[in-house]
This record gives structure tokens, sequence and C-alpha cells, in this order.
């Protein structure tokens, strides 16, 4: 059983990672795979969205599968499914156990947070993907763990071909291409926040090698989520009157489910991963669908339980002191994707898993910190000086996995504007300077271009009369894409910048008179 | 001008060892005019047929050699926004190179926004692969600070790509541009720069000039078969673009500018870098005195 599960769960991981990397344009505005579907087949995602914005998360049918699974098999996507249990997996293996130590049996706490997350998103707050497994390991792999993936390898090739000793490029070249064509990203990404997710990620799994499978045993919300159903599944495990507690199965269990307590087994602390089935000498332990139900009954403390809520709720208006919120001003940096719902809709159902950062093709999609907020932690920005909104692109909304960047056709796209465009005159070349320069004309993707010239005559330091075009912004037109900030040639503060005012998800944030 | 004079000669020659009648058609085959003209609805004939009048492709391409094709694939835009060039008269130039004998033909472009969707939307990605060109993105390790001793770029990073190749062909498309009034094929081998290129907007017809010194394409094949006239160089509006099922080959990239720049109702002269590039002596702006030979297909 040992080698089915551990093949299950590599085929599984591998899905993962596959769709991770299609996650990238190929240049269509269609990536051709569902590269988002694990988040869709998680139900604390859906639960979560649906209690925070009463809204129906895109794979909201895909997750009552994984309901009705461990409705009847018990929690047997942690213990052959879930990607990020696999990676633990891996990294607990590293370490040889010693059989004496005794866990923690901190299981508990995952409840807590579970209960905090769903208490949490009935008073409209979205936090779950902070901690949510599938969430976390996306936002963690796309922000930090890829990009420094692709980094090393990319300088270490690059340092190869640079040194070109003795022809040794010519055979690393081709290898390099064939990366390229595989397991590296276009070009290289860059995130803010990338040290700080990717040390998050690294601490989670190095928790592994102080007792293994740390996280899933002790945190993560969609176990707790799991192990609450598992108690009604139909697949059990029961242990014959062959047993002589000799508690070989004790040191081998993935979850901390105490295999070798009769009385107090914890069947929803069990991953179904049979190792105790594996390893028992008497070949005592069996799973089947006859078993009777003998499981310690799951005692959270009721002044936990409630202490959990109450931290659930208090911590709503906690997160949402904001001052902006109340001054009639808008953040200006607050650029969000093109599509994204209005700022208090947006915020309940982003899961800030980073599958649109992830699939930015100009890597203009950003993790934010503290821009929007505690409660905006890790959701997408734009930030038009690393990249900016491809005109005809619209792969964010189709990866985004509860609707928080609605799905747009290019037409619909068109018409939607994430901020305006302003000139700083006293930067603009051709307004402060005197030098011709229309870049931001140039790139400007209108079909009639939002950034119009003004023909004036100026003068030089000499007196010398010059003919300039100076470039203006048209309101109406501009869509904010970013792309003339992306591009304008004054390379520190730019001379055009985008902010968010007249963002169509707002009726507030805006200086046209409509 | 050499070859027109050894051209008349042996037309010369012709008349003393034949009759008048197989004179003409010696004169027609055999005198090659400077700029061609052709005119058809379909652009893989009318870019064959501009060739073939051009004295063949074979006239340019060796057995043997590696050329570079480079069209303007600089934006994410549908060929009838016409932003890019034609996708059809470059798979012909291709399959043209091969049938010379070429051993490779690559094509590359450094767009302005993303380059997978320049290369796919444009349909140029496909088209040329399909005509067994080697199509690549632009890698930026091979860009290499060249000097070009002009009056505006004393040096700047270039594509290795393109000075290592045996013979260049440039197919850009002819369009409006803010600031140099129209982008055609002097304005192409922005593609090529590396670096902070949009800084070159400072002095732009210097500057591309100065390219002209540098980089001195075999042939110059104009895509009129979709111009842009408004909102350019990257358009997205249909109503500025008119069909004019053209396109203009020649060697003087300058001159073939010239004549782009009539199609848009203005003249070499009044392009500030076709003044200077004549005037630096790159090439033309006088084509009233050139030959051009126009041909309907």
């Amino acid at each position: 059983m040992k080698n089915l599960r551990r093949i299950t769960q590599g085929l599984f991981l591998l899905v993962f990672i596959f769709l991770f990397l299609q996650t990238e344009s190929k240049g269509r505005d269609e990536l051709g795979y569902p590269v988002k579907i694990f988040l869709d087949f998680d139900p604390l995602i859906s639960i979560t969205t649906l209690l925070s914005n009463h809204s129906v998360a895109e794979g909201f049918y895909l997750s009552i599968i994984t309901i009705i699974a461990t409705l009847l098999l018990g929690r047997v996507f942690c213990g052959w499914v879930c990607p990020l249990g696999t990676l633990n997996n891996i990294i607990g293996s590293l370490k040889k156990y010693n059989p004496k130590t005794k866990p923690l049996n901190w299981h508990k706490i995952k409840y807590y947070i579970l209960i905090f997350l769903i208490t949490s998103s009935v008073f409209t707050l979205q936090l779950s993907g902070i901690l949510d497994p599938l969430s976390l390991l996306i936002r963690s792999f796309s922000v930090s763990i890829y990009p420094i993936f692709n980094y090393s390898v990319s300088a270490f090739f690059d340092a190869i071909y640079n040194l070109n000793i003795s022809g040794l490029s010519s055979i690393s070249e081709p290898v390099f291409s064939v990366l390229k064509k595989t397991l590296l990203s276009f070009q290289q990404p860059f995130y803010l926040q990338a040290a700080f997710v990717g040390g998050i990620f690294i601490f989670i799994l190095g928790l592994n090698l102080f007792e293994k499978r740390f996280w899933c045993r002790y945190f993560c919300p969609l176990g707790a989520l799991l192990g609450i159903l598992s108690r009604f599944s139909i697949l059990k495990r029961s242990v014959s009157e062959g047993c002589n507690s000799c508690g070989a199965c004790g040191s081998v269990c993935q979850g901390n489910a105490s295999p070798d307590q009769k009385e107090k087994w914890r069947d929803a602390e069990c991953y179904y991963c049979w190792n105790c089935d594996d390893i028992c000498p008497q070949n005592a332990v069996s799973f089947g669908f006859k078993g009777r139900k003998a499981s310690a009954s799951m005692d959270l403390g009721r002044r936990r339980v409630v202490t959990s809520m109450i931290t659930g709720i208090s911590v709503l208006p906690f997160l949402r002191q904001n001052p902006f919120l109340n001054s009639g001003h808008y953040k200006q940096d607050l650029i969000r994707p093109p599509g994204s719902l209005e700022e208090k809709d947006f915020l309940q159902k982003c899961v800030k898993c980073g599958e649109c950062m992830k699939v930015c093709i100009t890597n203009g999609l950003q993790p934010t910190f503290l821009e929007a907020g505690f409660e905006g932690i890790w959701s997408p920005i734009l930030v038009p000086r690393i990249g900016y909104c491809e005109y005809r692109c619209t792969l964010c909304g189709q990866v985004c996995p509860t609707g928080a960047i609605k799905k747009l056709d290019l037409k619909e796209k068109a018409k939607i504007k994430i901020g305006l465009a302003m000139i700083d005159k006293g930067r603009c070349l051709p307004h402060a300077h005197a030098t011709p320069c229309i870049v931001c004309e140039e790139v400007c993707p209108t079909p009639k271009k939002a950034i119009w010239f003004e023909k004036t005559k100026v003068r030089d330091r000499n007196r010398k009369e010059i003919l300039i075009q100076q470039p203006r912004v048209d309101l109406d037109l501009c869509i904010g894409c970013g792309i003339c900030e992306t591009k304008c040639p004054v390379v520190d503060k730019p001379a055009i910048y985008v902010t968010s005012i007249g963002e169509s998800r707002s009726k507030e944030n805006q200086v046209l008179l409509k | 001008m050499k070859r027109r004079e050894f051209l008349k000669l042996a037309a010369a020659a012709g008349l003393a060892s034949s009759g008048i009648g197989r004179l003409v058609n010696t004169v027609e085959a055999a005198q090659i005019p400077d700029l061609v003209v052709a005119h058809g609805s379909s652009p893989s004939n009318i870019t064959r047929a501009a060739i073939d009048t051009m004295g063949g492709i074979k006239k340019f391409i060796s057995r043997g050699d590696i050329v570079v094709v480079k069209p303007n694939i600089a934006w994410d835009r549908l060929p009838e926004h016409a932003a890019n060039t034609n996708p059809e008269v470059v798979a012909t130039v291709i399959q043209m190179c091969f049938e010379a004998g070429a051993k490779k033909v690559k094509v590359f472009d450094r767009p302005v926004n993303d380059p997978r969707r320049c290369y796919v939307q444009s349909g140029i990605g496909d088209a040329s692969k399909k005509a067994g060109a080697e199509v690549s993105f632009v890698d930026e390790r091979k860009f290499k600070e060249i000097t070009i001793k002009g009056n505006a770029l004393k040096s700047w990073p270039l594509y290795t790509e393109i000075l290592e190749a045996d013979k260049i062909i440039n197919i850009p498309i002819a369009k409006h541009h803010g600031l140099s009034k129209l982008t055609m094929s002097m304005k192409n081998w922005m593609g090529v720069m590396g670096g902070r290129r949009s800084s070159i907007h400072q002095r732009i017809d210097e500057s591309l000039a100065d390219l002209g010194i540098i980089i001195k394409p075999t042939l110059t094949i104009l895509d009129a078969v979709r111009i842009l006239t408004g909102n350019g160089p990257q358009g997205g509006d249909i109503a500025d673009v008119k069909k004019l099922d053209t396109v203009i080959v020649g060697v003087d990239q300058v001159a073939v500018d010239s004549y782009g720049a009539t199609l848009f109702g203005m003249k070499g002269s009044d392009l500030g870098y076709l003044k200077i590039a004549d005037k630096m002596g790159l090439g033309r702006t006088d084509i009233e005195r050139l030959m051009i030979k126009k041909i309907n297909i």
C-alpha cells in the first residue's frame, strides 16, 4: 500500500507542478490547461468565499467532490493528494525519527484555526487563503520559490555562457534551451515580498525536521475541515484481537492519530496512509468499509472553541482599522488587476493564492504588503514601474479561483479602467526640458490614443525656438494600463505615472464628472 | 549604376547581333530596376513577383547563406491592425531564401509588447516556422556594444545575430508614427537595438540615420499590403487601416522608404531621418530619378 500511495502522491505532485508551470502565457489568450484546478477542488476556499461574500467560487461544484470523497473515504486528500502534504512528507523523511520522542499532540490547534477562519468569514473576512495549503503553496511557489529556482539556474548557465571556456557553452547552451522550454520561465520573474513569503514557506517545510508533517498535523485548516468531515467516513481502520500493543504503528503514523492507543485512536487525524497496516507485525490492522466506529471523541473544549470564534469576530474591526476607509480618499498605488471587484468585495473574495501574479505576462502584478491594509496582505496590485497591464491580455481573470478578478473578454476589457495616467510636467522631457520624447504616446495601446500631443513652440536655453510635441492625457480614453509609466525613459521616478483614480470598479474614486 | 551601364552595354551588344523584336524582350528581362512596386490581391504572389523582377532571389542569397529576415513584430496586434509586418509576405521571403539554397533563415524582433504575444498574435511566428525559419526570442545576452561613430549614436548595444549574418532582409510595414511621422524600413532597425533604446527619441532622426551606418540590409521589402494611417505605430482601430495590396522591393532602403512616404501623401525629404540619411550618402530620396518598375499581378 505504501508504494501505491507514494506513486499517487508523486503523480498528484507532478500534475500540480506541471499545471503550475503551465500558468504562463504562450502567446495566446488562453492557457489551454485548467491551471487552478487544485484550488477549485478546495472546499475551504469554497466555503469561506460563500460565507464571506455570499458568492459561489468558480470551483464550488468541484469542491463538493472533495467533500463527498472525504465523507466516504476520510482524509485521503491529505495522505494521497495534497501536494503540500507530499512535500512535507518528503522533507520529513530526511530526518530519522527517534521512536521514543513523543509527538507534541497539538492537533487541536488546526481546528481552532479553522473555527477562526470560518467565523471571520461569516463576518466578511477572507483570510483562509493565507493558511490554506493549496493557496499557500501556489503563492509561495509563484512569488518566491520558482523565481529563486529560475534565477539560480539561469545564473549558472549565464556564467558558463559568459566565461565561454573552450566551447563549454556549446554543451551547456542546448541544455539551457531545453530547460527554457520546459522548467524555466520565459523571463526572470521578480516579486516584492519574495524573501518574506519564501521564508515562511521554508519555515513550514523545516518544521518537518522537528516532527513529521508538522504543518499538516497541527496547523492546516483544510486538514481540520477534512478531519471533521472524515469522522463520518465509511472507510474505517480497525484493529483485530491479534493486536498485542507492541506500539510499532505509533512511530510510523503520519498524522497525529495515536494508532497505538486503541481507545485514544483519533480517526479525524488519520491520513489513510496505511503505514500502520503495513508495519503491523501481527497483521492486526486493516482498513475497510465494515469497521466499527471506535475512536476517541473530538473534544476541542468549549472555552477554546468560543475563544477561537471570538477571535475570528474581533479580528474584523482590528484589521479594518484603516483611516483611508473614512477619509473619502483612496490609496493611489492600489491599482487592482482589470476585472477586479470593488475593493470591499475584492477583499472578501481574494484568497491571495498568487495565481494572477504567476500568470501576469509583464510581472507587473505584485503582492501587496500593507498597501491594502492587513486584510489585503499579499493581494495583487499592479506596479507599473515593474510591469504594465497588457492591453489584449485577460489571463489574470481566467486563473482567479474565486472570481475576485472577473473573467473578461477582450471587448469588455478594452472598456475597463484600472486607473489613470497623469503627467509630471516637472520631469517630462518635452514639458520641462524642451527635449523631444514621445514614448508614452507611442506605446499607448488604446485604438484612439489616450495620450495626444499639443504642438508647442518653446525656447531652449539659447533662446532658440523649437517646435515640440508635449504629451497630454485624455482622461476619458485612458484605461490606466500603465505601459506609459513602465516604458517612460525617465527611468527612476517616472514623468508619467498611473494611480488608481478613475478605476471602473469604484464609484467614488473618480476624477471626472460623470 | 555600374550594373545598369553594363546592362545597357549588353543590350547594345544584343542589338548588334539580333533582330529588334528579340531586343525588346531582352531589355525587359535584363534591365533590373532600382525599385519594384508590386500590386495584387495575394501578398504572397506580389512578394514573389517583386523579388523576381528585382533579378530573382538568387541574386541576393547564395547557397549556404545564413540569412536574417527581420519583420516588424513589435506589437500585440492582429494582422488586420497593420501594426506588424504581413505574415504571408514574411513567409514568402523565407521560402524564397530556402529556394536559393540558404542554410538557415533566422527570424526575430525585440518587441515593445510581450514577445510571446507579439509573435503569436501577429501570425508571424507560426507563418515563419511553417516556412522553415528558426524563430527565436531575443536573448539579452547577445547584445554587444558596437561603435557607430554617428551624429547622435556614438555606440549602442546591437544584436550580434544581425551582425554575424551572411545576408539581411528587412521586411518592415509602412505605418504612421507620432514622432518620426512614418515608420518603415530604417526605423525597423530599432528592433535590434538593446539597452534603453526608447531614449533615442530625443534625437530620433539622427539616431535612425546612424543605425544605417552599421546595418546594411541586402534587400528591403516594404509591406504595404495594409498600411496604418493614424494612431501609429501600434494602431488598433481598423478604421485607420488602408488596404493597398502592395509591396515595394529595393536594395536602397532610403529609396524604399522614400517611395513608402508617397503612399501617405508625403515625399522622402519630408521625413527627417531620410533627409539626413541621404545627406550621409546612405541612400537617395530623389526617387523620381530612379528606375521604378510597377507590376500588377
